[in-house]
């Protein structure tokens, strides 16, 4: 083991040796073994890309049937409703359809998503960041790696201990004292007026969101924050700045970048986040919460909530209905990746670095 | 000489053509190794200093001892004395901003902040709170005129300093530094991830700090020593071997190592 010479002043071994470049092989070289494992490793490597295919395609086509019932108010309507699964009266539309009373509207839903989703996000980003740059400033370096552990273990946590946490505990401790507080802000803030309620509710789920995408966007922060040039630091440090200004001035801009992808990373969580959203959102469904406390719902809760029932639909358009959901839900989750992709791109592409705007 | 400003403020007696910065004892020990063994030396006032000596003798840790970036890495233990202008660089109160405000350092490799070429200028006086609002532009315009830098940049001043050349960024740095005021200027090898015309540059610009600042040169290169340098002080394996005024210490040396040194043979 001591083959490697100890990496100086760290007491620890050297790397690893260098990753060596692949070697190319002809066909010719390979013998019948090497063919089979190729072919066996060409399968695996082909499967997810497969899955993810089919999985996509099936749920488009499931969804067809709903979108053409309900057309643009599928987007637009508020109204989300099966119809009268009990009785065998049909109801057509646009040359589909569908039990009687039957009506997709997935507005709400989709307001429901973005809106618990943005929240969640614009108060984990600044947490994220900021228990990042006091665990790496403050902490001493030995406890460092402790306190990450704690980071990790937070992601692990499943979303439904999460949700029956959030339902049990934390809902009715933030309605009892914090949102009293907030709704004070009523005053000025429209979306903050009128009752708290009891803690289920938009603002309750997007705060379970921001606990399970701040571990996300702070350990991929830490990293980033860790992978700085320790000279480029030292520059402010010897110009006299303190800590706090050599993160403001050279550690935050290094990693501006990072940062809005690793918030996309936590977003793209908040989005799809469905368990414990459903236990802790009231699950509203028909109609838009009348105020940041108020119940709501969202595409991913609403699938789950509404499979059960969805099942007994013997025209099979409450499925559709429900994979047209999970379809917008794919849609915008695609998108706004995209979108963010570019943004990054936009940012950085024409400035040659980062340019910060100073203290 | 006397430096300007600064000393009368913290009350300190200004002997002319004394040591501006005096190390004694110095020990410096990393977790694994003794990097300095008592290091003992001054700094003229007003003079530079070239700091010379083979890779790993213990240039760049003397010199990060004097404006205390050791602290910032854990298992760097600092013993002995180091006083500037008289005050003890170590003592329990001393105000470490303070003194790295006074203690101003360029670095092997230049590292602008990843902040407009403007701000680069600004920011430290900023912290500092050294400007008024409304001369910020003069002062910056003035370094940078100082450092040769004005021409290159005037017109993009608001822009990332990374799209200049490496020289071009050492001179920012310069100027970054010169912007707070400094007695001392420690300089770790500034020149060498340079070309030739902005080493040239920068030898130029420590010439004309004579007098005004006391310079910190840590150099490899012993012809630039020659060119720039008052005072020699030659290192080996963490000791002093001989600290001498230049043309003494390369016509004369005191010591068979320096001799040997001076002469590219093993030492």
């Amino acid at each position: 083991m001591s083959f490697f010479p100890a990496a100086q002043g760290t007491g620890r071994r050297a790397g690893p040796l260098p990753i060596r470049r692949p070697v190319r092989l002809r066909d010719a070289d390979l013998t019948r073994r090497d063919r089979l494992v190729r072919s066996g490793l060409l399968l695996a490597a082909g499967i997810p890309t497969a899955m993810l295919v089919l999985i996509a395609a099936e749920m488009v086509v499931q969804s067809v049937p709903a979108f053409r019932y309900a057309g643009w108010g599928f987007f637009t309507g508020r109204v989300f409703s099966f119809g009268n699964l009990y009785v065998t009266k049909l109801q057509v539309q646009n040359g589909v359809s569908a039990p009687h009373g039957a009506t997709y509207g997935a507005f709400t839903f989709i307001f429901g998503t973005l809106a618990s989703s943005v929240i969640a996000l614009v108060v984990a980003l600044p947490l994220a960041v900021g228990a990042v740059l006091a665990l790496t400033e403050r902490v001493p370096v030995r406890l460092q790696s402790t306190v990450s552990i704690f980071f990790e273990l937070l992601a692990g946590i499943p979303s439904v201990v999460y949700g029956f946490w959030g339902i049990l505990v934390l809902g009715p401790l933030l309605a009892a004292h914090l949102y009293p507080v907030l709704g004070r802000l009523g005053a000025v803030v429209p979306f903050f007026r009128g009752p708290v309620g009891y803690g289920e509710g938009l603002l309750t789920a997007s705060l379970i969101l921001t606990l399970m995408i701040v571990p996300i966007i702070a350990t991929t922060t830490r990293e980033l924050v860790r992978g700085v040039p320790i000279l480029a630091k030292e520059g402010a440090l010897a110009l006299g700045m303190t800590r706090y200004e050599t993160a403001r001035v050279v550690t935050l801009p290094y990693v501006r970048r990072g940062i809005w992808a690793a918030a996309l990373l936590g977003w793209a969580r908040a989005l799809g986040e469905t368990m414990a959203v459903l236990l802790v959102s009231g699950n509203l469904l028909n109609g838009l919460p009348a105020n940041i406390f108020s119940p709501f719902s969202t595409m991913a809760a609403t699938i789950v909530a509404m499979l059960d029932s969805a099942l007994t639909d013997a025209t099979g358009m409450a499925v559709h209905a429900l994979a047209a959901l999970g379809v917008v839900l794919l849609v915008i989750t695609v998108v706004t990746n995209l979108l963010g992709r570019l943004i990054i791109r936009r940012v950085t592409g024409g400035a040659v670095l980062p340019v910060g705007r100073g203290i | 000489m006397l430096t300007e400003g600064g000393t009368s403020r913290i009350g300190s007696p200004q002997l002319a053509g004394g040591a501006a910065v005096e190390v004694s004892g110095l020990r410096v020990r990393s977790a694994s190794r003794e990097i300095l063994k008592g290091v003992s030396a001054g700094f003229a006032r007003g003079r530079v200093t070239a700091v010379i000596g083979p890779t790993g003798c213990g240039k760049t840790t003397l010199l990060r001892s004097l404006n205390r970036l050791h602290d910032q890495r854990p298992g760097m233990r600092v013993e002995g004395e180091i006083l500037l202008e008289g005050q003890s660089v170590y003592s329990r109160g001393r105000d470490v901003r303070e003194l790295r405000r006074r203690i101003g350092m360029l670095f092997q490799r230049p590292n602008p902040f990843p902040q407009s070429i403007r701000e680069n200028v600004a920011l430290g006086a900023r912290v500092h709170g050294l400007w008024r609002r409304e001369e910020v532009d003069r002062r910056v315009e003035e370094l940078l005129r100082r450092v040769g830098l004005w021409d290159a940049v005037h017109d993009r001043l608001g822009s990332s300093p990374f799209a200049l050349s490496g020289g071009q960024q050492q001179l920012l740095c310069m100027a970054r530094a010169l912007a707070v005021g400094p007695q001392v200027l420690l300089l770790d090898e500034p020149t060498s991830a340079l070309d030739p015309h902005s080493t040239a540059r920068i030898e130029e610009l420590i010439g004309s700090l004579r007098e005004r600042i006391t310079v910190v040169f840590v150099t490899h290169n012993l012809q630039q020593a020659a060119r720039c340098a008052d005072e020699v002080l030659f290192l080996l394996a963490g000791e002093v071997v001989e600290q001498a005024p230049v043309a003494e210490f390369f016509q004369r040396p005191a010591d068979l190592r320096s001799r040997a040194y001076i002469e590219g043979k093993p030492v």
